[in-house]
């Protein structure tokens, strides 16, 4: 769905730079301000990853008509569109100055180096540490107040997402203070059904598979790695049905998932050691592309880039599957955080930054995200049902024929209304959707109840699992064989002796 | 009336405040965090922490491997090209040239992504040579840097020493060997250090050719990558020296070259 938008997108912005170029740009921009005095305009500077948002510009025939009567169409990108939404709500003007990064680590040092940013969406792991290091603003009262018509983020978030929220702490402070999800998935094992079966794929070892040698890829990023590797770790203990049933399992899952006590980075790293020597490579943006070429049959991936990539693969007549490990899976969320400095205990500045959210969290421009960018929105609908019908259009089996008959229950209740056996939220699907795009975006209760959440790592910690990453991919120096020593060593030699001679029968000869 | 007189000193400032804000000035940033840690104090520890690691002078011998095999493959493939083409007589020789500069016109990413492909039609699967790849990854992306200079060079040459030398009765191989190659060296020595220090630290082509073994440039942002300001400053000052000391004695080289070795043969 991504990639004919890219085109266009490219198209936009050479057409908006030739503008910007002759002039016509900068004017429309200034116009504005002539217009109000220049208080009146709040600026929110707002930074999100890249391609993580609606820009828009949709053909008409990619318009979304819903079981419900609503109809979506995205015209222009949804942070312009807001400006207008603003303004006709409040009545007040607000300027938005859209930036993205690339990744958790990036956006951190541009803070730390003063680039300032009003609103920003890092993923769980970065603003547990931003929120550690008191970095944040809370949302305000008025945010969580649910008779309010335009606190779109209260009520249509999801009970499972709100829940995780509010169960995450730290420092005695749960996430929902200061964070309001935006888009949420797991990790799984994206792969070729032709050519892996899906049990074969379900599973961390896969990525050790003597059977796939050199034909899997995992992420180039040492948390993704580290988890997949200790998942495969601790595969029997994870499986171990007294474990599983334990009361207190989800808890404790956390705290296995989360041990990097030396002796455990240790135990990774000697695995991990065997598994590159397994593997194709470390990826961090081709696996999709080599799944579809062929040059790998499976590959580490998140659930939503999991959808873009099978969306796209079928376009080249290559079908692709998504499997959740059966040991666990990583739950990951991005969320929306303000940032004290950037805020600065200016209300307006607050109050156009929880809007933001709100309208991000409307339920019609939560569909327009997901239709965009393959994520999954933290946005049910509460009681709109925009988003389920979205899901109804996307995977739906037609209501007739064959497909009626062979129609299978997908059951969404546990992220709608926070029963899994909630009749009003079951998905009548294509049977194959199970292990494709369904499955993907909004994963089954059963794998959601071996998610465990990753905690940032302190700095001691950091510093500990970084020296294992680089252990892995350095080469050690010790492993070089004597006889490549010795084979360099007589080379350079014979160059100098030889740099030497014919320095002598030069001036003496 | 205002009619605007620079002097030469004058002129020179654009290029001075350039260079205090984009060479300068970083560089003193990068001295500073080498030599502090977390706190701010002054320490070694990153310069020794360097020398004792077994990874990091691991990544060091690897990035120079890298560098000295790509290095190799260019100039031999780069100078029987360069010298056929300086001594050819043909009048359009100037478009081969450009045939061999034109790649450079094509931003190098595309032209590996292209080569990936290539790759994997030839050898089937990329992750069972990945030092081949990068190999002739980098070669493709500095064969170019490697044909100029010596081109040039080679254009240069007085042809009238290559007769002489046969006149006085050198063999072809003779001429080759004892006038045409001594007197290139400049031209092998400026296209040797275009090669080989950039391909110490293009991890570009070892990420995009599924090499996962770190050189030093991404050595370098992996520490960045985890807030590390300190060891990763230490590892790019260790190749700024590094490459500084190559300069001085390739620059000492071809002075002598160009002097005494040229005055010697006349």
């Amino acid at each position: 769905m991504r990639n004919k938008k890219i085109g266009r997108i490219f198209v936009l912005s050479l057409a908006l730079s030739l503008l910007a170029a002759v002039g016509g740009f900068p004017p429309v921009r200034e116009e504005m301000g002539h217009v109000l005095a220049k208080d009146d305009v709040t600026t929110l500077r707002v930074c999100n990853w890249e391609e993580y948002i609606d820009l828009g510009d949709w053909d008409e025939e990619e318009l979304i008509e819903l079981d419900n009567g609503v109809e979506i169409l995205g015209v222009n990108a949804l942070y312009e569109e807001f400006e207008d939404w603003y303004y006709e709500t409040y009545g007040k003007r607000v300027q938005v100055e859209y930036s993205c990064f690339g990744t958790n680590e990036d956006l951190y040092n541009q803070l730390t180096l003063g680039d300032t940013y009003d609103l920003v969406c890092p993923s769980d792991y970065m603003i547990m540490k931003l929120m550690a290091q008191g970095a944040l603003e809370p949302y305000s009262e008025e945010f969580f107040d649910g008779d309010n018509e335009e606190n779109y983020y209260r009520r249509c978030v999801s009970p499972y997402i709100a829940q995780v929220f509010a169960e995450n702490q730290i420092n005695g402070e749960s996430w929902e203070r200061y964070a309001a999800g935006y888009m949420w998935g797991v990790t799984g094992v994206l792969y070729n059904p032709e050519l892996m079966t899906r049990e074969e794929a379900s599973t961390w070892a896969v990525f050790d598979n003597p059977d796939f040698y050199r034909q899997i890829t995992l992420k180039d990023n040492v948390r993704d790695t580290y988890f997949s590797t200790l998942g495969y770790l601790l595969q029997d203990r994870l499986m171990d049905s007294a474990f599983v049933n334990d009361p207190d399992y989800s808890r404790k899952l956390g705290e296995m998932m989360n041990d990097v006590s030396p002796e455990t980075i240790q135990a990774v790293e000697e695995l991990l050691a065997g598994i590159m020597g397994n593997i194709y490579a470390l990826e961090t943006d081709s696996g999709k592309a080599d799944m579809v070429t062929g040059k790998i049959i499976a590959n580490y991936q998140w659930s939503g880039d999991a959808v873009f990539a099978m969306d796209q693969a079928e376009e080249d007549g290559v079908y692709l599957e998504f499997a959740v490990p059966r040991e666990c899976t990583n739950l990951w969320f991005d969320g929306w955080v303000m940032l004290r400095d950037g805020i600065g205990g200016d209300p307006d500045k607050k109050q156009a930054a929880e809007a933001f959210v709100n309208f991000l969290s409307r339920p019609e421009n939560a569909v327009r995200n997901m239709y965009y960018i393959g994520y999954t929105s933290a946005i049910s609908g509460g009681e709109d049902d925009t988003v389920f019908s979205y899901l109804n259009w996307c995977y739906g089996a037609e209501e007739e024929g064959e497909e009626q008959d062979q129609a299978v229950a997908y059951p969404v209740g546990y992220f709608f209304s926070g029963n899994s056996e909630d009749e009003d939220y079951v998905v009548y699907t294509r049977p194959e959707q199970v292990g494709r795009q369904l499955y993907s975006q909004y994963p089954s209760q059963e794998i959601i109840s071996r998610a465990a959440v990753m905690r940032y790592f302190d700095e001691e910690e950091t510093h500990n699992i970084n020296q294992m990453w680089i252990n892995i991919r350095c080469l050690d120096v010790r492993e070089i064989p004597l006889w490549c020593v010795l084979l360099i060593l007589c080379i350079l030699a014979a160059l100098a002796a030889s740099v030497i001679l014919h320095k002598k029968n030069h001036y003496y000869g | 009336m205002g009619v605007f007189r620079f002097s030469r000193k004058q002129l020179c400032i654009p290029y001075a405040v350039f260079l205090l804000c984009f060479v300068a000035a970083p560089l003193l940033v990068i001295i500073y965090y080498a030599f502090t840690n977390g706190e701010g104090n002054f320490t070694l520890d990153n310069l020794t922490g360097f020398f004792t690691s077994p990874y990091t002078i691991g990544t060091l011998a690897y990035s120079f491997a890298i560098a000295a095999v790509t290095t190799c493959v260019c100039l031999l493939l780069a100078y029987p090209i360069a010298y056929i083409l300086a001594r050819s007589q043909w009048k359009r020789k100037s478009v081969i040239v450009v045939m061999f500069v034109l790649p450079m016109w094509i931003n190098f990413t595309l032209r590996i992504t292209a080569l990936k492909e290539i790759l994997t039609v030839i050898e089937g699967n990329l992750a069972f040579h990945p030092f081949l790849n990068t190999v002739v990854g980098m070669t493709y992306d500095f064969l170019p840097f490697m044909i100029l200079p010596m081109y040039t060079t080679l254009l240069k040459l007085d042809k009238s020493l290559l007769e002489a030398a046969a006149d006085l009765g050198a063999g072809p191989f003779q001429v080759f060997g004892k006038v045409t190659l001594p007197l290139s060296v400049p031209g092998i020595i400026s296209g040797v250090v275009m090669v080989f220090l950039p391909s110490m630290t293009n991890y570009v082509v070892l990420d995009m050719l599924y090499n996962s073994t770190y050189i030093m440039g991404s050595l370098i942002g992996s520490f960045f990558s985890a807030y590390d300001w300190h060891n990763g400053s230490m590892i790019a000052l260790i190749l700024l020296l590094i490459i500084l000391v190559f300069t001085l004695v390739t620059d000492r080289y071809t002075e002598e070259d160009a002097g005494s070795r040229g005055g010697a043969l006349l």
